[in-house]
Parts: C-alpha cells; sequence; structure tokens
C-alpha cells in the first residue's frame, strides 16, 4: 500500500472502522436527533452522512459557543489557574466546506501567538472528511472556492461513489489509521476514481448553476452599493448569521464566580451594538448597516488580505437562519445589478 | 492532526514579558498575577496603582515593555479589559493609570494594596522611540488618554539627550481631572516644555483655557514627530493642526482606545477596517487611520 | 457532545431548539431546523438561551429565614415547614388564608400539580398567575365572543395572510419568530398595518403605520368597522350565518365617524380609511395583538373591538386569518389550560360548575372548594389586608413584574408565611420564608404549550445544580405532606393525569409530541390536533359582536406626559435569566427612559444624562434615551431592570372585566436630576 493511494471502504465497513477508532477517540459525527441531523458524539446509532450537511457546523467543536478558558483558585490572597485539556476526537462527515473554514481559522488562530485553546483541539482532533456529491439547497461553495470536493486539511477523505466510499488520506494520522485498519479496506479501483470525479462535476455544475458566481471585483463593489441602512431596517438583530457562520470566530470573554471560579469565553458577534461599544459608550460602529457592511468586508476583504483565504466558504448557513430572510448572496448580485 | 496549516508562531509584539514559557501564558489566556503595591489618587476617579507582577515562586518578574504598551488587567469575577502601561520602562515599578468607566475598572479601583490582580500582556505595537530620537517631539493629549503618553514622556526625560525639543500639550476638561500634576516640574526639569490647559476654569485656576492646539505655538516641524492620544474629536483638531504646520502625517502617531476582549488579535473586538488595534496598533500613524477616526 | 431537542424558555413563540451538552454541562443552542415555527431559526435571546443555566448565581440549595436571615436547610426540612405552616393557617384562618401563585416558566406538569396542590390540599381556588398581568383581557373578551381565549390561528397561518393588522404588539422585539412570519406574508404581498404609538422596528417595515394616542384603540377600531360597514365591505354571510348581535353594533360603531377617530386617536382620517380598506378588501386577514392591547384599565374592550373586527370581515377559521393574542411566556398558555387561574380547572371546566367540580373530586378523590379565589393583583390587596396570611410562589417575581412595587413589598411583608421556589435569587425570594431551588428549563422533563396552543415537550438535557429539583416534585411532596395522594413518579406521569381530567388534553401524551408537539384541542390519542379553531362552529355555537365604547381617560395637568411599560429585545420579563446572559446584558446593560426629542429638548435633557420620573406616589432616577421610537408626550421604560423598577410608578387601576392592572398609561412628570 502506497502513501497517496485510495482506498475502497465498503458501506457496511464504516460503523465497523469507526467503532474500532472510537475504542481511543469520542468520534463526532452527524447523527439524527429527533429526526434532524446534527454533529454529536456517535454512540453507535444510524449516521446521518446521506442528510443535508447539518445546519451548526462542527467547528464548533473546535470553537465552541461557550468553553472555559482556565479555572481560577484563590488561596491565601494568591490564585492558581487550572487549564481544560483538550478531547481527542475524531470528526466524521466535515464537507469541504467545514473544511476550508478550519483552515481559514487555521491561520488566524494557529499562527503569530497561536491560540492555545483552540490550537490543542486542533492538534488532538482527526478529521474524516466527506466529499459532497449531493449538496445542500442553501450551498454555493463552488463559487467560493471551498467545495463540493475538498482538496487538502482533512486526515482522511471519503467520497461516496455509490457502491462504497472512496477513502483518500491527507496527512500521516489518515496514513496510520488505513494501515492499522487495512483490514476494512480493498483497493480502490480505476471506475471507482472515475465515479468520484463524474459525481463531484455534476455537483458542482448543480451548485454553480443554482447561483451564478461573482468576482471578488464584483463582490467589493456590490458592499460598496449596497444600501446598508436599508438592510438595517429589515434585520431582525438576532445574530444568527454571525454565530452560525463556520468561519465567523468573534468571541467574548466572561469570568463566572467570586472568589474561585471560570474565565469562559463565548462566541460573540460583530453585527451586535454591544460587540464594539467601550465603557464610556461610544461606539465606533455604531449604526447595525455599518456593522452588517463590516461583517461583509471581513469575510471578502479583511481576512482575504489576512489569509490568502475567502473569510466565506459558501455553506449558506447565514442566509438559511436568518430570520428577515436576507439571502446573503442575492443582496450582493441586486446591489450590482 | 494535520498540522500543515498550524504555522510556526511568530512574534509580533516589540517587548514581551521576561522569563520562561510566557508566550504560552498568553496564548492560554492564563494571566501572570501582580500585586498592588501602591494606589496613588490622581483624581476623583482615576487612580495609578503600581505593580509587582509575579512568577510561580512569587518572585518579581521584570517586564520588558515599550512606551504605548498595554495590558490586559484582570479581577477575577469581573473580567479582563485593556490598560495602557502609564510607567515608563526606564523606571520601577510597573504602573497602570485606571479611570472609572465599567465594572471592571471599578473592581480595579477597590483594590488594595497587596490585592493580586491579573495582567497579561505587554501588547501592542507601542510608540516606535527609535524613529522619534533625533527629533522634535511633539507630545499631545487630553483626557485619560494621558496615561499613555506619561510613559512616552518619563521614557524620553531618562533619554533626554537622544531627542531634540519636546513639547508637552496637555488638557483636560477641569483642572481636577488633570494628572501626573506633581511630575509636570520634573519634566521641565528635565528639558521638556510642559503645556497644560483646561475646558474650564474654577476660581483656583490661573493657567491657560481653551483647546490643547492652542498650546503649540513654537514648535519646529522639521524634523519633527508626534505622539497624541485622547478623543477621536481632539485628536483629528491637533493631527490637521500639526498638518498644516507642516508635520508629516507619517510622523504624527496616535493611540488608538478600542474594546478588546483577546489583547492577540483572535476577538476581533478591537478592529478599525481590516487593522487589529490590539496588535497592529495600538499606535497607529495618522497617515494609516487619519480616514478611519 | 450530545443535542437535546426542547423548547425554549422565554417568549410564547415556544420555538424549538437543540441544547448542546458537554461533560454534563450546557455549552451552546442552535435551531432545530424542522420545528415548524423556528424552521432553523431563533432570535438573539434562544441562540443565547444557554448561557444563564450554570450561572454561580443559581439556587442550590433550599433555604430557611431563621433568625432574619435565610439559612442553608435540608429538602426535608423546608417541605415540612411549609406544609405546617400553610395547614396551620388554613386551619386557623380558613382555607381561603392560603394562596398559591403558579408561574408561566414551569411546565403544563408543574402547573397541574400546583393547581391540584392548592385546590386539593389546600382546598382553596386562590390561585392564579403571571396571566392575569398580560391575557386576561384575552380570555375574559375572547371566552365572550368567540368561546375561546386563545389564539385562534397557528404562527404559520400569518405566513399566508393577505393583510395584517398588528397593534400593541412590537412584534420584532417581543415575537421575533412571529414577525418573521408576518414579514415573509409581506413580502408575498401582504398589506401590514401597524397601531402602535411606539415606532417600533415592525411599524417601521409596515405599509401602514397607524400612531394612536395611549388608550384610543377602542376608538380607532370601532372607527375602522364604521368605514368597513358603512363601505359595504362586511362579510354579510358570515355575520349572517355565524354570529349574532351585528346590528347592535352597527349602531355603536356609527358614531365612529374618522373626524371624530381623529379628534380621539390622533389617526388622520386618510391612514384609517387606507387601514380599513386594506383589512376588509383582504381575502385573508388577521388581527395580531399583545400587551399594548391588554395592558390597559379597558383592555376588555381592546380585545372584544378586535374581535368585532375579524367576526365583521368573516375572518375566522380560515388558514391566513383570525385573532391572535401573542402569549409573552413560554407556557403562559399552558398555565391557563393547566387551571393555574381562580376561576377554573383544566380545559377551562369552571370550579362554579357543579359537574366539572363532581369531576375532578372523582378523579382527585377529595372534596374541592366551589367558589372562585381572587385574582393575583387582588391577592396582594388581600395580602396586606390580612385577608391571606400563607402564599406559595412558584418562579414568580411579583417584587418586579406588578404594579406597585411598594405595595406588593408591604403584602408580602405582612405575610405569616411565604415560600417561593426559583432558579435564581429574586427580590421576592429575598423575602421568603422558605426558598426551594428548584431545575431550569434544561434540567426538566415536561411540556410547554406556546402561543398557539401548540402542546411540546421540555427535555431533560443536564442535572440541575447542588440540590435543585423539579418543581413537579416540589408541588408532590407538599402534597403527600398534607395528606392529598401524590406518587408520581415521572413528568410524563402527570400529563397521563392532566390527559385524563383536561377534554382539550384527551390525546396529549409524551409518545405523540415529537419535534412538533400537538395542537390542543386534541381530545383523544387518535385526534391530529387542531390547528385553527372555529373552522366549523363556535364553541359558544355562534359568535358574538360585542359593542364597546371609548371612555375617555383623565389627564393630570400636573403629570402630563403618559408612561408606558414593555420589554426590550434583549431581555426577558423581569430580568432574572436574561440580566445574567453575558451579550444580552452587555446588549442592554442598563435601563433607560425613552423620551422625544422634543420633549427631551424641552427638558432640556440630553441622551445619557440621568433625569427623575415621578408619578403622584413614587419617583424613579433612571438615564434619560433621546429617541423617535416614542411619539411627544410619552415615555417607555423596560421593565427588566431592578435597578430601576419601573413598576414603582405604576398603580392598582385594573380593568373590570379581566382585573389586568393598566401597566401601559401612567400619569408622570419628569425633570432632569441634577435640577
Amino acid at each position: 500500500m502506497t502513501l497517496n493511494a485510495a482506498l475502497f471502504l465498503d458501506h457496511e465497513n464504516l460503523v465497523p472502522l469507526i467503532e474500532e477508532l472510537g475504542k481511543t477517540l469520542e468520534v463526532v459525527a452527524p447523527v439524527y436527533a429527533e429526526g434532524e441531523p446534527v454533529f454529536a458524539t456517535w454512540k453507535g446509532e444510524p449516521l446521518a452522512l446521506d442528510a443535508d450537511n447539518p445546519l451548526n457546523s462542527p467547528v464548533e467543536f473546535f470553537l465552541p459557543q461557550k468553553e472555559v478558558l482556565f479555572k481560577y483558585v484563590q488561596c491565601s490572597g494568591r490564585y492558581t489557574f487550572q487549564d481544560v485539556p483538550p478531547k481527542s476526537r475524531l470528526i466524521l462527515g466535515m464537507r469541504p466546506c467545514d473544511l476550508q473554514a478550519i483552515k481559514v481559522l487555521d491561520e488566524i488562530f494557529g499562527t503569530e501567538l497561536p491560540d492555545h485553546p483552540y490550537a490543542s483541539k486542533r492538534m488532538s482532533t482527526i478529521i474524516v472528511a466527506l466529499n459532497c456529491t449531493s449538496p445542500g439547497e442553501r450551498c454555493f461553495c463552488a463559487q467560493m472556492g471551498s467545495g463540493p470536493a475538498a482538496e487538502e486539511g482533512y486526515d482522511l477523505l471519503l467520497t461516496d461513489v455509490g457502491s462504497g466510499y472512496l477513502v483518500e488520506s491527507g496527512s500521516p494520522a489518515g496514513m496510520f489509521i488505513l494501515r492499522a485498519h487495512s483490514h476494512h479496506f480493498e483497493e480502490a479501483l480505476p471506475e471507482h476514481l472515475k465515479e468520484k470525479e463524474r459525481l463531484l462535476s455534476l455537483a458542482e455544475e448543480e451548485i454553480t448553476n443554482r447561483r451564478p458566481a461573482l468576482t471578488p471585483e464584483e463582490i467589493r463593489r456590490a458592499i460598496d452599493e449596497t444600501d446598508w441602512g436599508e438592510v438595517e431596517k429589515r434585520c431582525l438583530r438576532c445574530g444568527g448569521c454571525s454565530l452560525v457562520c463556520p468561519v465567523c470566530h468573534c468571541f467574548s470573554v466572561m469570568d463566572r464566580g467570586v472568589p474561585d471560579g471560570e474565565r469562559l469565553r463565548c462566541r460573540d458577534s460583530c453585527v451586535m451594538a454591544g460587540f464594539s461599544r467601550m465603557t464610556s459608550g461610544a461606539n465606533p460602529r455604531a449604526a447595525l448597516g455599518e456593522r452588517l457592511r463590516h461583517w461583509y468586508l471581513d469575510k471578502f476583504v479583511y481576512i482575504p488580505e489576512k489569509t490568502g483565504m475567502l473569510g466565506c466558504v459558501g455553506c449558506g448557513r447565514c442566509s438559511s437562519v436568518c430570520l428577515s430572510e436576507i439571502d446573503r448572496w442575492s443582496i450582493l448580485r441586486e446591489a450590482i445589478e | 492532526m494535520n498540522q500543515k496549516s498550524l504555522k510556526k508562531e511568530k512574534r509580533v509584539r516589540s517587548g514581551t514579558l521576561a522569563g520562561k514559557g510566557t508566550d504560552q501564558m498568553l496564548s492560554r489566556y492564563v494571566p501572570l498575577q501582580a500585586e498592588v503595591i501602591d494606589i496613588d489618587v490622581e483624581s476623583s476617579n482615576t487612580y495609578l496603582i503600581s505593580l509587582r507582577p509575579l512568577d510561580e515562586e512569587d518572585e518579581t518578574v521584570r517586564l520588558d515593555y515599550c512606551p504605548g504598551q498595554f495590558l490586559m488587567v484582570s479581577v477575577f469575577g469581573l473580567g479582563e479589559c485593556p490598560i495602557s502601561i502609564a510607567s515608563s520602562p526606564t523606571r520601577e515599578p510597573l504602573q497602570i493609570c485606571v479611570r472609572e468607566a465599567g465594572k471592571i475598572t471599578q473592581g480595579i479601583m477597590a483594590a488594595r494594596v497587596g490585592d493580586i490582580m491579573g495582567i497579561r500582556g505587554p501588547f501592542g505595537n507601542g510608540f516606535p522611540v527609535d524613529k522619534m530620537k533625533g527629533r522634535n517631539v511633539v507630545i499631545t493629549g487630553g483626557g485619560s488618554g494621558f496615561a499613555t503618553l506619561r510613559s512616552l514622556i518619563n521614557y524620553i526625560a531618562d533619554n533626554r539627550e537622544d531627542f531634540r525639543d519636546v513639547t508637552v500639550a496637555y488638557g483636560a476638561r477641569t483642572p481636577h481631572d488633570l494628572y501626573f500634576t506633581s511630575e509636570y516640574g520634573s519634566w521641565q526639569a528635565a528639558g521638556i516644555e510642559v503645556g497644560i490647559t483646561v475646558d474650564m476654569m474654577d476660581a483656583s485656576w490661573k493657567g491657560n483655557v481653551g483647546l490643547v492646539t492652542s498650546l503649540l505655538k513654537d514648535i519646529n516641524p522639521s524634523p519633527g514627530t508626534a505622539a497624541l492620544c485622547g478623543p477621536p474629536m481632539m485628536i483629528n483638531a491637533v493631527a490637521k493642526d500639526l498638518v498644516s504646520r507642516g508635520f508629516l502625517e507619517p510622523d504624527i502617531y496616535i493611540s488608538l482606545e478600542r474594546h478588546m476582549k483577546c489583547g492577540v488579535g483572535k476577538c476581533e473586538h478591537c478592529t478599525v477596517g481590516h487593522y487589529h488595534v490590539c496588535t497592529e496598533g495600538p499606535i497607529f500613524s495618522y497617515d494609516v487611520v487619519g480616514d478611519l477616526l | 457532545m450530545e443535542k437535546i431537542h426542547t423548547t425554549c424558555i422565554y417568549c410564547g413563540c415556544g420555538c424549538g431548539l437543540y441544547i448542546h451538552v458537554e461533560d454534563g454541562r450546557v455549552v451552546g443552542a442552535s435551531p432545530s431546523p424542522a420545528h415548524p415555527v423556528a424552521r432553523g431559526r431563533l432570535c438573539v435571546k434562544g441562540w443565547l438561551v444557554h448561557d444563564f443555566v450554570h450561572h454561580p448565581d443559581r439556587l442550590k440549595v433550599p433555604l430557611i429565614r431563621r433568625g432574619g436571615r435565610q439559612v442553608r436547610a435540608s429538602w426535608e426540612d423546608a417541605l415540612s415547614l411549609t406544609a405546617k405552616r400553610l395547614k396551620e393557617i388554613k386551619e386557623e384562618s380558613g382555607p381561603n388564608a392560603v394562596a398559591v401563585l403558579t408561574s408561566a416558566k414551569g411546565t403544563n406538569e408543574e402547573n397541574y400539580l400546583l393547581m391540584k396542590f392548592a385546590r386539593a390540599a389546600l382546598k382553596t381556588n386562590n390561585v392564579d398567575h403571571v396571566a392575569r398581568l398580560c391575557h386576561a383581557p384575552s380570555v375574559a373578551g375572547l371566552s365572550i365572543s368567540l368561546g375561546s381565549g386563545s389564539m385562534t390561528n397557528p404562527i404559520k397561518s400569518l405566513a399566508r395572510s393577505d393583510a395584517i393588522l398588528v397593534t400593541g404588539s412590537n412584534t420584532t422585539g417581543q415575537h421575533p419568530l412571529v414577525a418573521a412570519h408576518i414579514l415573509e406574508a409581506q413580502s408575498r404581498g401582504a398589506t401590514l398595518i401597524v397601531a402602535d404609538p411606539r415606532k417600533t422596528q415592525i411599524a417601521t417595515l409596515a405599509d401602514i403605520h397607524l400612531k394612536p394616542k395611549l388608550g384610543s384603540d377602542v376608538a380607532w377600531t370601532n372607527g375602522i368597522l364604521n368605514l368597513i360597514i358603512e363601505r359595504d365591505l362586511a362579510d354579510e354571510d358570515f355575520i349572517r350565518e355565524r354570529t349574532e348581535g351585528f346590528e347592535a353594533l352597527k349602531e355603536s360603531v356609527s358614531k365612529y365617524t374618522p373626524e371624530m377617530v381623529e379628534r380621539i386617536s390622533g389617526i388622520s382620517p386618510e391612514d384609517l380609511e387606507k387601514a380599513a380598506i386594506a383589512f376588509a378588501e383582504a381575502p385573508r386577514a388577521a388581527v395580531v395583538y399583545a400587551m399594548g392591547t391588554t395592558q390597559h384599565s379597558n383592555g376588555t374592550d381592546n380585545v372584544l373591538a378586535l374581535a368585532n373586527l375579524i367576526l365583521a370581515t368573516g375572518n375566522v377559521g380560515r388558514m391566513g386569518t383570525g385573532i391572535n393574542p401573542l402569549r409573552g411566556h413560554q407556557n403562559v398558555q399552558g398555565a391557563c389550560d393547566m387551571g393555574a387561574l381562580p376561576t377554573v380547572y383544566t380545559g377551562y371546566q369552571k370550579v362554579e360548575d357543579p359537574a366539572a367540580r363532581e369531576k375532578m373530586e372523582r378523579a382527585w378523590g377529595t372534596d374541592l372548594p366551589s367558589s372562585p379565589g381572587p385574582t393575583a393583583v387582588e391577592m396582594m390587596e388581600a395580602a396586606e389586608e390580612g385577608l391571606i396570611k400563607g402564599i406559595y410562589i412558584s418562579g414568580e417575581n411579583p417584587m418586579m413584574s406588578y404594579p406597585d412595587r411598594e405595595q406588593v413589598k408591604r403584602a408580602l411583608e405582612s405575610l405569616e408565611f411565604l415560600a417561593v421556589a426559583d432558579i435564581f435569587p429574586t427580590e421576592t425570594t429575598a423575602l421568603a420564608d422558605v426558598v426551594f431551588p428548584v431545575a431550569s428549563f434544561a434540567e426538566k422533563d415536561g411540556t410547554f404549550t406556546s402561543t398557539e396552543r401548540r402542546v411540546q415537550r421540555v427535555r431533560r438535557a443536564v442535572s440541575p445544580p447542588g440540590e435543585a429539583r423539579s418543581e413537579w416534585r416540589v408541588a408532590a411532596d407538599l402534597m403527600k405532606r398534607l395528606g392529598v395522594d401524590a406518587d408520581y413518579s415521572s413528568a410524563e406521569e402527570v400529563m397521563e393525569e392532566i390527559a385524563k381530567v383536561t377534554p382539550p388534553y384527551g390525546g396529549i401524551s409524551y409518545q405523540r409530541l415529537g419535534i412538533s408537539g400537538l395542537h390542543w384541542p386534541c381530545p383523544d390519542p387518535s385526534h391530529p390536533g387542531t390547528e385553527i379553531l372555529h373552522q366549523e362552529s363556535f364553541p359558544i355555537g355562534r359568535a358574538r359582536f360585542n359593542p364597546v365604547e371609548h371612555q375617555d381617560l383623565e389627564l393630570d395637568p400636573e403629570y402630563p406626559f403618559l408612561l408606558t411599560t414593555g420589554r426590550s429585545l434583549f431581555h426577558f420579563h423581569t430580568g432574572t435569566m436574561t440580566r445574567r446572559v453575558h451579550l444580552l446584558n452587555r446588549e442592554r446593560p442598563r435601563a433607560t427612559v425613552d423620551i422625544n426629542p422634543e420633549d427631551a429638548a424641552a427638558l432640556g435633557v440630553r441622551r445619557g444624562q440621568k433625569v427623575v420620573v415621578e408619578s403622584r406616589e413614587h419617583s424613579l432616577e433612571i438615564e434619560a434615551d433621546v429617541t423617535e421610537e416614542v411619539p411627544k408626550g410619552t415615555v417607555f421604560i423596560p421593565f427588566h431592570f431592578q435597578e430601576a423598577p419601573v413598576n414603582l410608578l405604576t398603580v392598582h387601576n385594573l380593568d373590570p372585566k379581566s382585573k389586568i392592572p393598566d401597566f401601559k398609561r401612567t400619569c408622570v412628570r419628569i425633570r432632569r436630576a441634577d435640577s
């Protein structure tokens, strides 16, 4: 077996494989909770790999909605601090869009003074990605260059080619798994590889046909020309777009407990008024419209400047959770049409 | 375990905590403990607090910082907020100047000598003192922004021969709101021109009344540089005034104030356009942030 | 990480959401895509609903007052003492000297058992809850006109309306998921009419924004009816076939000419006409209202006027139509359904009806009192007078939410015994002799009934903190100590009993609820539930028109401003939970009084300055916000903030028909704090 060889995994062998991996790692996978797909700890229930990508991104396993940064304990006037060790996890079924989000976050959280809580979780997590052969209604990953096929960033990559999964390794850890559990795999056949290409190009076509692409210049122009005051009027201020976005990573920090307690961080949202408001009451981005514009600028201008990658992965979650049904892609198109 | 894109860390801060493993502490967000060793009342709502940073063995840690940098200061149970360093690295002890604004600053000001608070940092770029050397320096501030300028003024006073003419123009709302009044004499003694003004005078006030720009009379722009900190309106007015006198925009340094949570460029609270004030600032040159003020 | 499907704890929308649990701790929440109301969306409070659950302030152990201080006690002692003291008071002063206030935050199961505790164990009908302060006029008014006091239609029905009249509801702020459905209808072409003196977000989005003066609702509603009848736009077939009393209505509204309406309400004849025509000509029109309609001393009349409007236009019993009172608590509908009211058992079976009483006596195996009890605010008056001596309060905070805070304080302090169950210490638990720490929504099983009569599951995701317990267990334990059989092993078992004695809940069982729940009436296990009420007939046969007249309200020249109260988007009710949610409290950290710019200029007040708002009896210092959101002459203060409890200023000005206090109209004056 060579390092870059693609293998084939029978559908029926997936569960035995993750059962074996689950002996040493917590397996996180899309499962059905009351009938809906969600990423949660897998306990042997049916997998929801065929369902749409869950509404809540598995990025929350690296950047949780709320997590303990450290605990502080006071003892005779001095403090001691306790870290929360990361869990060893395997995330099964992460889609290319979310994988791309992790790549962007790695640039932001993993470099220049790496964010320890993020980096430690990242280091102790194995990602088994799943290519999107049947993209969801809301998706525009192809326009953002982040899907429907994953290029890199995974340890293992699955593509459902009908008769089973084509399995590719993207890291030494992935390779190790393939070797250590080789009894579940067969050599992939050329037709498996061909079928992968065919299915993914069909998927890409489907996605691009649904929403025409915009060039980065068009997006920039659209942001400038959008009437943010009008968008502000409609926005119901739920913050959902930024709370559900896999690339959004704003956080706030709070203490809970005196004299002993925890310093926690929670996901925050730059579209909320208090986000940039200073204690003096002055707010550099006082109007909601300005904040919504900033949200777009961050995704399409600032993050690309910083990381070389778009801050939007085209998962479409922001539009689908928008209480005001503001389609994030359409308003850009409308602005330049 | 895919570490491909987890690049090796780059040092972006110009100063660091002395001692081992501190970078990891910063990225873990775990603060260093610091003991309050002195508290001076600067005005009714502003204290100058002297701190002794401690390591795990309770030994004093020396902080390596430069003027214009800031600390994230914690009161456990209330939280953490950015506070400018008010002392000069040329002098001990480490000092922060805290003005009552919200719950956390109230908590800091409630501390007594001997109490512990948390500090992380120093953060931010600080004033480019090397670029200021050999030039005439104008230091202008208003309100609580003067704390960070005091760090620079004392730094200059202690390295006076490195700089040419140095002028301080400081404005406050009332005579009671003036900080560091006991130090003006020592600055003058070090050969620094000091001008003070207030917006509203009271019976005891014999000094200037009006805008800080009125204090800037005989300043020489070539080769000139300026350090500014204060309310945005004032900064803008001063910067424009300096430009009209021939100062170059890239030589005018402005210290910005923003809401912050992490200090290390992750939480996004402090962004101004695509800049992070915590890592790329808080000191920006006027040509960079003039439009964003 | 586990994700547990449950129902949001805040407003009446009843959104389905997932609670994310890691190592026994709630660490997040996300919307449920398959839930019919949430549809994969939530408001800001919903997204952040997880944050208060493990707050260190949670009550974790029972407390008993000893020597003026509340000290830690065992459950056994707290329960025994409560049972003993209530029993003593009952034996000394009669059963009507004790009372129970249940909670719209509690589950149906908890409300049912507390109601049973009051009636079967304490033998009193002195039981009420916060519905008295919100939709008592809806229950009173709609029962008379339609025969049922709840929303006639489901929330999704609003998305299919052709015209929607929203009145007295800051829907975008208080029921954002309902607002989303309304705005969906508007984007489909429906006409949105908003009547609100405040310029709320939904008002700014409206096609027609009527800005009536406070207290003129009957006048402009009658004015619209008058125009509709005059223009022959009334639905004569519907009126003939399904209603009675139209002639009297026609006669009564005829005097409400556009000119008269303008005089009373300030609404221009043009706007009134536009609204009347848009509403009447729409094939499917709906009315949505909330506290701005009910919390008045003529709240029931306001409701009756709106009921007249939908009846006259035949907008009942079909998708896209109806009269829809929006409930402000996730289970205020359920608490009413469970009979946590002084007049009825579950399913609105009247205590005064001997047949109903006999049925409940048989079911519970004990005799029951027959005379209705006083309402919540009346209880406070009775307590101050010494008529009520012992109260059990479940998760309510009357010190913040009831009118006239000083009176409430006097009332609660004059009690011989007060027991309070809550999740956090509140201004009310501070006055208690016994405090029970109870489970939050994330820590218990049960059901909530949302504003649209949807009975839904709330599922236990984590253990309660410390020694806290689900309140259904507290109620059962107290009942047992007072000699009533109450051996329930689970909340589900309580629901089985509810289904047996409550006709509209007859077909409700946990197995059937799933993600979407069931709309009551659901009389039997094979019944699919009832989304739309009154499709074929009304419970009272024919619906009744009830003519109502505008009453001029006196203005007090010395107190020239009208103070109105309400909520902010970012907080819920008395703030017990949301003030402890980091981001919500950051968004709205303190109370402000909203003042119109013209008034502010006249008073010399700038944004951020402190002002003193004074009523005849009390005054409140508070920060001013200067905003066009309020019209000239009106000021607004939300009631979430214990630092500025606006109910110091409100008074016991009760609607005679429903006993709701007037929270929306208090005469005040304002001055700068430094003057």
